[in-house]
């Protein structure tokens, strides 16, 4: 150890390079796997963390960048988005990482049939970590018509996929199933069970499908499946009708090791929902988006505003960001490498303003909760480079630039 | 209506008024009334608190005192600027066909954005399936330059290869989709010839629309020739800040060629993009009253990013740079339109589409950068709270015009 620091200075010295690459300063660090909730800087070095720690001297720094007022966190990972496949989808990038989001996970939008063109138009070319729950489906989210198909449900097809690309494929996803009774959710943790990874479930229950809130949870998720949208009361009857009380199954589910993700989308946040499960403690396990065209507007479902939300009905900061890192990390299998600040991990990081004032927030019926808080992401680093600077602050006044050209 | 006396005396839009007042019922019930707004709206000439009523998709009258009694919702809007929906005359939404495009809703809505014009990003060969997957399918506005080169932007080998521009294919389309089409672009073009800004010219005059040249300089091939021989009037340059054309001279003098050119009809457009806004370049140029005559964003991937070219983000920098929120609406919105020749859009007509934005101009601490990732700090910010396309509200950061979900009631998925 003394060794290799020793050498590292040396070599240091000898080509009179500055140690890190970007250090963000004086910025308050959140970094829930660590217990970190204060003042700390940052130190990158290539694409990873090189340092966290009080007063690192700028002078080792090639960029030293002043995070005074902000909040630093992990990069946020979006657990539940739609980048490919489905009709509503949005590119990744000018989506996730303009709103502190560095790791999105596509929740169905291919299957083992169309994986492959979503690694080749969307995976690579994204600056974003795209990561995949792949639809038991074969054809993916493209409609009615193929998802309610239980023929182009193929467990060991999914499996098998999964298996090919264990480097982008996280998980599976059944979605949108209008057929009756269990042949989706069984054949996609059929595909779970072979491929040892977790289920995302979105699943409408109405009278006429034979499949139960409790059976579900009860009795056919795993510990680990994750059910999305879970303020939509027509996907989980959280609350009970009548005394609005969280259902015993939900707290036995939940105990069990079945995952709650808030899946917000254009349909699946009410606020007479969310706020009666928030007040009971009934929070979700991660907080997700479901980000698509209609959910991007009005309803404002990106992360941020998601975390605000969560806020706005009681949840604490450290708290709504330790949902949106650590725990989605760990629900998909990818802690401790994502999620946190640890020294050694890729630098994946999004700096915020908490702004204090009015905000109004919306839910999927387009209703309003007026709020006095609100998360602003204005910088994002991905893989260690600055991919979004809201506010400039690490580049130097123009008039001080001289006949500058691109700055680095 | 006629209490700025602004309308008096105009004999066309008084019979059209008088018509509307005939076919309309005696006291019409609006779904929307915007009130108390700063209204600004360059083409009438609006420049004060008036308030909007929208029935429909239509605006149906714009006046002082409309009581909010006849309107379904009220939405109050007082401290806001409203204008008409923006026009961004350059950007990339070829979202099926081309690898730098973004999609325009939540790039544009988000924005006050309810027309985009893409800038290229297809050509004659491609531009049917933009058409049929992003323009038709969009709730903004998408309007097209057709890219001379036949499939658009496809990478230097097919753009700098004449062999790929077509004239006559190229203006044949534009004829096919006048509603969509609004003139030919050509860009990126290296080989030391005029072969593409010509061809591009040319399908511009056999379609009898408007050329957009971006421009690169070459031995041969200047700039000055560019705007004051190529070029007709009414054809628009676009990128007027950037890097590779001479504006200034070496005090920083705008040069006599932009003001001839500025003289004989040739538009200038901001196109801010990944490498064509530098304040080294704009603010002199603003300082001296060489302002642009339409503001525009050339978004893509890589402009949205760093430096940030969303359009009410490009409008901010210019406000930075000195100029004032009245100038700057005005070249997004009536400039933008008499610009790509579609007068019936950029202004507040009563009978018109409803397509407004309501902005709001912050006062605070914020700094922009420019293609050069220079910084440049301001007390000001202008940004969309509200966006109304088509009648429809389709952006609303505020919640203006939304309920309180208590004053709700009980509501719920679950049927």
């Amino acid at each position: 150890m003394r060794l290799s620091l020793a050498t590292l200075l040396l070599t240091a010295l000898a080509t009179a390079q500055p140690r890190y690459g970007i250090l963000l300063k004086n910025g308050h660090v959140i970094d829930p796997a660590n217990n970190i909730d204060a003042i700390r800087d940052i130190a990158i070095s290539t694409n990873k963390i090189a340092r966290v720690a009080v007063n690192i001297p700028a002078a080792q720094a090639r960029k030293t960048i002043d995070a005074t007022g902000l909040y630093v966190t992990p990069g946020l990972i979006d657990l539940h988005a739609h980048v490919f496949g489905y009709d509503g989808s949005l590119f990744p990038d000018d989506t996730a990482l303009l709103a502190g989001t560095t790791t999105i996970v596509d929740a169905g939008g291919s299957g083992w049939r169309t994986f492959d063109a979503m690694l080749e138009k969307i995976i690579k070319p994204s600056q974003t970590r795209v990561l995949a729950l792949i639809n038991i489906v074969g054809h993916g989210m493209i409609g009615a018509k193929f998802e309610d198909d239980v023929n182009d449900m193929d467990s060991e097809r999914t499996a098998a996929k999964i298996a090919q690309h264990r480097a982008h494929i996280v998980g599976i996803k059944t979605a949108h199933f209008g057929g009756h009774g269990w042949t989706a959710i069984d054949r996609a943790v059929a595909a779970g069970k072979i491929a040892s990874v977790p289920v995302m479930v979105d699943d409408k229950i109405f009278t006429n499908t034979g499949r139960t809130s409790r059976e579900k949870l009860l009795d056919k998720m795993r510990p680990g499946d994750i059910h999305t949208h879970m303020f939509n009361d027509r996907q989980l009857e959280v609350l009970n009708r009548f005394t609005g009380k969280v259902e015993p199954y939900m707290i036995e589910a939940r105990r069990r090791g079945v995952l709650f993700d808030l899946g917000h989308g254009g349909g699946s946040f009410l606020w007479p929902v969310a706020a009666k499960a928030l007040a009971q403690g009934f929070a979700p396990d991660t907080i997700s988006t479901d980000l698509h065209s209609s959910s991007i507007l009005i309803p404002g479902s990106d992360m941020p505003n998601c975390i605000s939300k969560m806020m706005a009905l009681g949840m604490t900061l450290v708290d709504a960001i330790a949902r949106s890192t650590v725990a989605p990390a760990k629900a998909i299998k990818r802690y401790p490498e994502l999620g946190t600040l640890t020294e050694g991990q890729t630098a994946d990081i999004a700096l915020f303003h908490l702004r204090t004032g009015t905000f109004s927030y919306h839910d999927a019926w387009q209703k309003k909760r007026l709020a006095s808080k609100k998360l602003e992401a204005v910088m994002t680093i991905r893989d260690g480079k600055l991919v979004f600077d809201q506010e400039g602050r690490a580049y130097p006044e123009w008039t001080k630039a001289g006949e500058y050209e691109v700055i680095p | 209506m006629d209490e700025s006396g602004r309308v008096r005396g105009d004999p066309v839009k008084l019979a059209a008024l008088a018509l509307l007042t005939l076919a309309a019922p005696a006291q019409e019930i609006y779904d929307i009334v915007l009130k108390g707004g700063h209204v600004v709206d360059a083409k009438n000439n609006r420049n004060a608190q008036m308030d909007i009523a929208i029935a429909g998709a239509r605006i149906r009258k714009i006046a002082t005192g409309i009581p909010a009694a006849h309107a379904r919702r009220t939405v109050s809007v007082s401290g806001y600027y409203v204008t008409p929906g923006l026009i961004d005359i350059q950007a990339h939404v070829n979202a099926v066909g081309d690898a730098h495009s973004v999609n325009p809703d939540h790039n544009t809505l988000r924005h006050g954005v309810t027309t985009v014009v893409d800038a290229g990003s297809s050509g004659y060969k491609n531009f049917e399936r933009f058409k049929t997957e992003v323009i038709d399918r969009s709730t903004t506005r998408v309007l097209a330059f057709v890219n001379i080169v036949d499939t658009g932007m496809p990478g230097a080998a097919i753009e700098n290869d004449p062999a790929h521009m077509n004239a006559e294919a190229t203006a044949a389309i534009a004829k096919k989709y006048p509603r969509q089409v609004v003139g030919i672009k050509t860009a990126h073009y290296q080989p030391a010839n005029w072969e593409a800004v010509d061809r591009a010219i040319k399908a511009a005059a056999l379609s009898n629309t408007v050329a957009m040249i971006d421009f690169h300089p070459k031995p041969g091939r200047g700039y000055r020739e560019l705007i004051l021989e190529h070029m007709r009037p009414g054809d628009i340059h676009t990128h007027v800040y950037g890097r590779l054309t001479p504006q200034l001279d070496a005090n920083k003098k705008i040069e006599g060629h932009m003001l001839a050119a500025r003289k004989r009809g040739v538009l200038f457009d901001v196109g801010h993009g990944s490498g064509s806004l530098w304040f080294r370049i704009a603010q002199p140029a603003v300082a001296q009253g060489f302002l642009p005559d339409t503001i525009s964003t050339d978004m893509h991937k890589r402009s949205i990013m760093i430096p940030r070219a969303t359009l009410t983000n490009v409008m901010s920098k210019f406000i930075a740079m000195g100029m004032t929120p009245e100038q700057v609406i005005e070249r997004v919105t009536a400039n933008a339109a008499r610009a790509i020749r579609r007068t019936e859009i950029g202004s507040l007509e009563e009978g018109g589409t409803a397509d407004i934005a309501v902005l709001e101009l912050r006062a605070g601490k914020f700094a922009y950068l420019d293609s050069g990732h220079g910084k440049l700090t301001s007390d000001k910010e202008l940004r969309a709270v509200m966006t109304i396309r088509n009648g429809k509200v389709v952006w609303d950061s505020e919640g203006l015009s939304l309920t309180d979900w208590e004053a709700a009631g009980p509501y719920s998925n679950f049927k």
